[in-house]
């Protein structure tokens, strides 16, 4: 088995239907409203109008987000040397690899396997939420999301995967938390809190064990935090995650804060998803005048 | 009978007018609306999956369908901007059943679309899908009954409200709403 | 009333434990450092495998069952100092290079049409070792100087089996044809093979026989006085 896995080839049955961030990014339809005229809200709340398909619909990308987050999560405990694995190091040098830069310590990987249990726990509670609510498995498009915060980089992918993937997950949990609660869901809401108290968890680890591998070396820090801003931008999907009332999933800042997210740290991924949010308008206008001109030439 | 579908091609996703046109023909057929005029119009530009439908009285002839949709209602939401045939028909057999009901009589004292609160709303759809079903056309059960019981509440009441009016035939206005309203009563 | 200052016997009348066993510290760690080797090898690749597998039921499996065998690996780490061994990483070995290799083939399986052959491996070569390994530990250690092994192992004896059973079910549904059989069979031969060079999970003795039929322990019913 590879060290490193192509995030193209993450196996599926022939019920899903992967696509990336960029086919996501090019379609020139937008929810955003036409003519100017923006709907004031898009929060994922029950008095919405198409309530509970929205509903179904992020249901299901948590599913396959889940999925996602439980290959990442084994392929965390697979990818990288344990420090101090003398067999392994020993494998790695007959492969041409001695660097030894990829290792990591034997306490975490024991977190990421415990990771991969809860993200397995999850992927079953989607599943049944899924059921639950109407849905079929693989009847939306799969983002493959996981290709962003996939580094090869231990340090890098902790920030890409638990702080922001993880994270995000916080924001989408806490508004489904709500939406359930508010519907009287009596299934969502306590679901949703459940896999929270697991997401949270998982967000401290990276939280954690960023501060405790990068303690002597700020450079590398530094880089891991840059990434994670990168990654934070691109998860917000062109504003579907932000302060704002136009974006269907909300910030959740105190389980940030519970997940070891300082106040900077959550006014920067506020900023990014607002920016992110501004810039997909942006690009929407542009690609649909560009589809206004080629109908037109027509 | 007179489908119209506009437009008659699309730029923003991949979709068929013509196969639109047929799904359209054949639902006017079996649900007996041959006699008036339908027309689909279909906002490419917005991926929501909105439908309206509205009768109007135009160019002498009397109740003309006019159906808007927001191109997501079609889409094969597996391979996005594709249409789905099982969308499309899902989408217009709802609004041409609700467009039939208030021809056929019975419905006389329904609100207007945009007047309808959401749990009437919902019982009315729940109607329209049961109807689709017997008609042959597939669609996911549970899907609308979560619609309905986010409308009237998580209850065994709620459930066994929405089992009557998806089975039911030949409801009124007054009979569904009644049912609508006792559910979210209890 | 009964007497509380009424001298007892220490042990019970029905507790029969008894103070020989067939490893001394120094085997005892050892034995421990090669499990949690392979425990760490286990769960690596389940977790590695979680992405290459199609079938979501195994794919959920498997991320489960990494957690259990990382606990493992975990439980028998924190052992090692408790057994005079202040570097874990220094025990931390496979028990012989034949392992090595055997954790190699076991691994090497990774395209999506393959869920049978890493299933096959793991189910069926590596856990069963697993259990002939710790089961031979349990019951031939020092029921009383080593009772926190034996906690350990019945924990993880409980897991293994759980866990056996689940991946053998899996297989068993997954296995339709005569080739799908045939596959299975190859694959489990080639496994063993190396695994009967390695002795099992701790090397020559892991289930106290060598290959010439020598227990590979010592005395097992040492008076102690
Ligand atoms: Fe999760
Ligand atoms: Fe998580």
């Amino acid at each position: 088995m590879r060290k490193f896995f192509p995030v193209e080839e993450l196996a599926r049955d022939g019920r899903f239907n992967q696509i990336t961030m960029k086919d996501r990014m090019a379609d020139p339809r937008t929810v955003l409203g036409k003519d100017g005229v923006r709907p004031s809200s898009n929060r994922l709340v029950p008095s919405r109008p198409d309530a509970s398909t929205a509903a179904r619909v992020l249901m299901h990308g948590i599913f396959v987000g889940e999925i996602q987050a439980l290959e990442g999560a084994g392929r965390t405990c697979h990818d990288f040397r344990t420090a101090g694995d003398q067999a392994r190091r020993a494998q790695d040098a007959a492969a041409g690899d001695d660097s030894g830069a990829d290792a990591v310590p034997f306490a975490l990987k024991l977190d990421m396997a415990r990771q991969a249990w809860d993200e397995a726990r999850h992927v079953e509670i989607s599943v049944k939420l899924s059921d639950w609510m109407g849905g079929e498995i693989g009847e939306i498009a799969e983002n493959t999301v996981l290709q962003a915060a996939c580094s090869t980089d231990p340090v890098l992918r902790l920030a890409g995967v638990n702080r922001a993937l993880e994270g995000l997950a916080i924001d989408v949990f806490t508004t489904m938390k709500e939406f359930g609660d508010l519907a009287g869901d009596p299934f969502l809401e306590f679901c949703e809190d459940w896999m929270l108290a697991d997401e949270v968890t998982h967000v401290k680890m990276g939280s954690d064990w960023l501060r405790k591998v990068t303690e002597n070396d700020p450079e590398r820090r530094k880089k891991a935090l840059e990434f994670q801003g990168i990654v934070d931008k691109l998860f917000s999907y062109g504003g579907t995650r932000s302060d704002s009332e136009e974006s269907p999933i909300g910030l959740a800042r105190r389980f940030r804060e519970l997940a070891g997210f300082t106040d900077s740290e959550v006014e920067d991924i506020a900023e990014v998803s607002l920016a992110a949010l501004n810039e997909r308008k942006d690009a929407v206008a542009r690609l649909q005048a560009e589809a206004a001109s080629q109908f037109a030439g027509r | 009978m007179t489908i119209t579908v506009t437009p008659q091609t699309f730029s923003y996703v991949s979709f068929d007018a013509d196969l639109i046109g047929r799904v359209a023909q054949s639902l006017v057929g079996a649900l007996g609306l041959e006699d008036h005029p339908v027309s689909i119009e279909v906002d490419e530009t917005t991926p929501l999956a909105r439908s309206s439908v509205a009768l109007s009285d135009d160019m002498g002839v009397v109740d003309n369908i006019s159906i808007r949709v927001e191109s997501g209602a079609f889409e094969d939401t597996r391979r996005p901007r594709q249409q789905s045939e099982n969308a499309t028909a899902t989408t217009l057999g709802r609004v041409l059943l609700r467009a039939r009901d208030r021809l056929l009589g019975g419905f006389g004292e329904a609100p207007p679309d945009d007047e309808l609160s959401l749990a009437q709303m919902a019982a009315w759809e729940t109607y329209c899908v049961g109807r689709l079903v017997r008609l042959g056309i597939e669609v996911n059960q549970q899907r609308w009954r979560y619609n309905f019981r986010n409308r009237h509440g998580f209850s065994d009441a709620a459930d066994a409200a929405f089992d009557r009016i998806w089975a039911g035939d030949g409801l009124t206005w007054g009979e569904l709403d009644e049912i609508s309203r006792a559910a979210s009563a209890t | 009333m009964a007497d509380p200052y009424k001298p007892r016997a220490p042990f019970a009348p029905w507790d029969r434990r008894e103070l020989p066993g067939s490893f001394d510290v120094e085997d005892s760690a050892r034995r421990v450092g090669n499990y949690k080797w392979a425990e760490m090898k286990l769960f690596e690749a389940l977790g590695g495998w979680v992405a290459t597998v199609p079938e979501l039921d195994v794919k959920m499996r498997l991320g489960t069952h990494c957690y259990k065998h990382a606990w493992h690996a975990d439980l028998w780490h924190k052992r090692l100092p408790e057994l005079r061994e202040m570097n874990p990483d220094r025990l931390t070995q496979p028990a012989n290079d034949a392992m090595v290799r055997f954790v190699e083939a076991m691994t090497e399986p990774e395209a999506p049409d393959q869920t049978i052959e890493k299933l096959v491996g793991v189910y069926r070569v590596f856990i069963p070792r697993f259990i002939a390994a710790y089961t031979f530990h349990k019951n031939n250690t020092s029921q009383i100087t080593d009772a926190p092994t034996i906690r350990s192992i019945n924990f993880i004896l409980q897991d293994e089996f759980d866990d056996w059973r689940d991946g053998e079910m899996i297989l068993q549904s997954l296995i339709e044809t005569p080739d799908d059989v045939e596959r299975a069979a190859r694959h489990q031969a080639r496994l063993e093979a190396i695994m009967v060079e390695a002795g099992g999970i701790a090397g020559p003795g892991s289930i106290g026989m060598t290959s010439t039929g020598a227990s590979a322990n010592g005395p097992q019913n040492g008076s102690a006085a």
